[in-house]
C-alpha cells in the first residue's frame, strides 16, 4: 500500500471505503463458496428427494351425490402401496363402501411376498351413501410409497373437503390436497 | 470515469452481498447435513429395545457407532441390514457397534430380526422416532436414515437413503 497517498485519497473520496468493505465481503463469500465448492462431490452422492406431499400428490372431486373420486399424480421415480391406499370419509353420517382399487403393478418383495405398487397416476372411485347435495364432506386418503434413489416415507394421511354437487349438475371441482407451487430452484 | 464510480462502486456491493449469501447458504447447508458435529443429542437417546428393556445410545460412547434409523415397511432399509448384521460379524470386537432403531412395531422387528439373524440391538422407536431422526438432520423424515458417530463422539457422516458397501468399507476402516 501506498502509505503517502492513502491520506490523501481518504480525504478527497470520503466513501471510498466502501469499496474494500465491500471487496472483503465478496472475497469472504467467494472463500466459503469456493469452500463449498470443494465439497461438492461428497454433497453429491446425498439423494435430491422431494417432500412426501410433492411426490405423491393427492387431489379428489365430487363426481356426484354417490360419487367421490380420489386422484394421485406420482412423481417420476416414485411409487405408492396398494394395499397402503385407504379412504375414509367424514362426516361418520356419510358412509363410504369399500372402493374397488386398480390393479397395480407386480412388485417382489423378500419380506412380504408380491406387492402391487402404483406409478404415475391412480384414480380410485368412491362410492358414498346419504350425502347431500350442497353438503361439505371430507375425503381422507391414507397412503405410503417409496422413491426408487433408495428411500420409502412414512404413511401419510390427507385430507380434503369437498362440496357435493346437486343432483342433475356438473361434477365438482378437482381440488388439490396442496396446491402446486411455482418453483424458481430445485 | 467520476460519474460511472457510484454505479460500479454498488454493482460491487451488490455482487459482494449474492457472494456471501450464496457462500454462507451453501456451506451452512453442507454444514448441516455432513460431518464433525458432536452426537451428544443422539447419545442422549433411550429407547426400549424389542424385549422392552429401556437402551440408552450412550451406552456405545466410544465405539465406532452406527445408528440406523429403519422399518420393515421401507423395503430398501431391509435390502441393506445383511449388510450390517455381516460388518457387525466382522468388526464387532474390535468396536464396531451397530443398533437399529425401528419406526415399527415389536413383533414385525421380531420376526424380520429372527429372519436376517440380526446380531445386533434394534431399539423400537415407533412413529415418534421420525421426529427425532428430523431433529437429527432428516427434513424428510424418510428412511432409511443413518448416523454413524465416531470414537471421539463425533458425527462422521449422515445419510438418508441406502450406505453403499464401499462407504461402510471406507467409514470403518477411518473409524476404526
Amino acid at each position: 500500500m501506498n502509505t503517502r497517498s492513502a491520506p490523501d485519497s481518504l480525504r478527497r473520496r470520503p466513501r471510498a471505503a466502501t469499496a474494500p468493505v465491500a471487496l472483503r465481503a465478496a472475497l469472504v463469500g467467494c472463500a466459503l463458496l469456493a469452500g463449498a465448492l470443494a465439497n461438492i462431490g461428497a454433497a453429491a452422492a446425498e439423494i435430491k428427494l422431494l417432500p412426501p406431499e410433492e411426490a405423491f400428490r393427492y387431489a379428489a372431486r365430487a363426481v356426484d351425490a354417490r360419487t367421490l373420486e380420489a386422484r394421485f399424480t406420482i412423481a417420476d421415480g416414485y411409487y405408492l402401496y396398494r394395499d397402503k391406499l385407504r379412504f375414509g370419509v367424514e362426516p361418520a353420517a356419510v358412509t363410504a363402501a369399500a372402493p374397488a382399487l386398480p390393479p397395480g403393478k407386480l412388485k417382489d418383495d423378500e419380506f412380504f411376498g408380491r406387492v402391487e405398487t402404483y406409478r404415475e397416476q391412480v384414480v380410485v372411485r368412491i362410492p358414498v351413501e346419504n350425502a347431500a347435495p350442497g353438503q361439505t364432506v371430507t375425503l381422507r386418503a391414507d397412503s405410503q410409497g417409496c422413491a426408487d434413489a433408495g428411500v420409502c416415507y412414512p404413511p401419510m394421511s390427507q385430507r380434503i373437503e369437498l362440496v357435493v354437487p346437486a343432483a342433475g349438475s356438473a361434477a365438482g371441482p378437482l381440488i388439490e390436497a396442496v396446491p402446486a407451487k411455482k418453483r424458481w430452484f430445485r | 470515469m467520476s460519474a460511472a464510480s457510484p454505479s460500479r462502486r454498488w454493482l460491487l456491493v451488490a455482487a459482494a452481498v449474492v457472494a456471501l449469501l450464496l457462500g454462507a447458504w451453501v456451506a451452512r447447508s453442507l454444514l448441516q447435513g455432513g460431518a464433525n458435529r458432536d452426537a451428544s443429542t443422539l447419545l442422549a437417546v433411550s429407547l426400549p429395545d424389542a424385549e422392552g428393556v429401556q437402551q440408552s445410545l450412550g451406552q456405545w460412547r466410544g465405539k465406532l457407532l452406527v445408528v440406523n434409523f429403519w422399518a420393515t415397511w421401507c423395503a430398501p432399509c431391509r435390502e441393506e441390514m445383511p449388510m450390517f448384521v455381516a460388518a457387525q460379524k466382522a468388526h464387532g470386537a474390535k468396536g464396531l457397534q451397530f443398533v437399529g432403531v425401528a419406526v415399527d412395531e415389536v413383533p414385525k422387528v421380531r420376526q424380520f430380526a429372527a429372519e436376517i439373524g440380526l446380531n445386533y440391538p434394534s431399539l423400537i422407536g415407533g412413529f415418534g422416532a421420525l421426529e427425532l431422526s428430523k431433529a437429527l438432520g432428516n427434513s424428510l423424515m424418510a428412511l432409511p436414515f443413518t448416523i454413524v458417530v465416531g470414537r471421539d463422539g463425533q458425527v462422521m457422516h449422515t445419510q438418508l437413503g441406502p450406505l453403499r458397501k464401499e462407504q461402510l468399507e471406507q467409514m470403518i476402516e477411518a473409524g476404526l
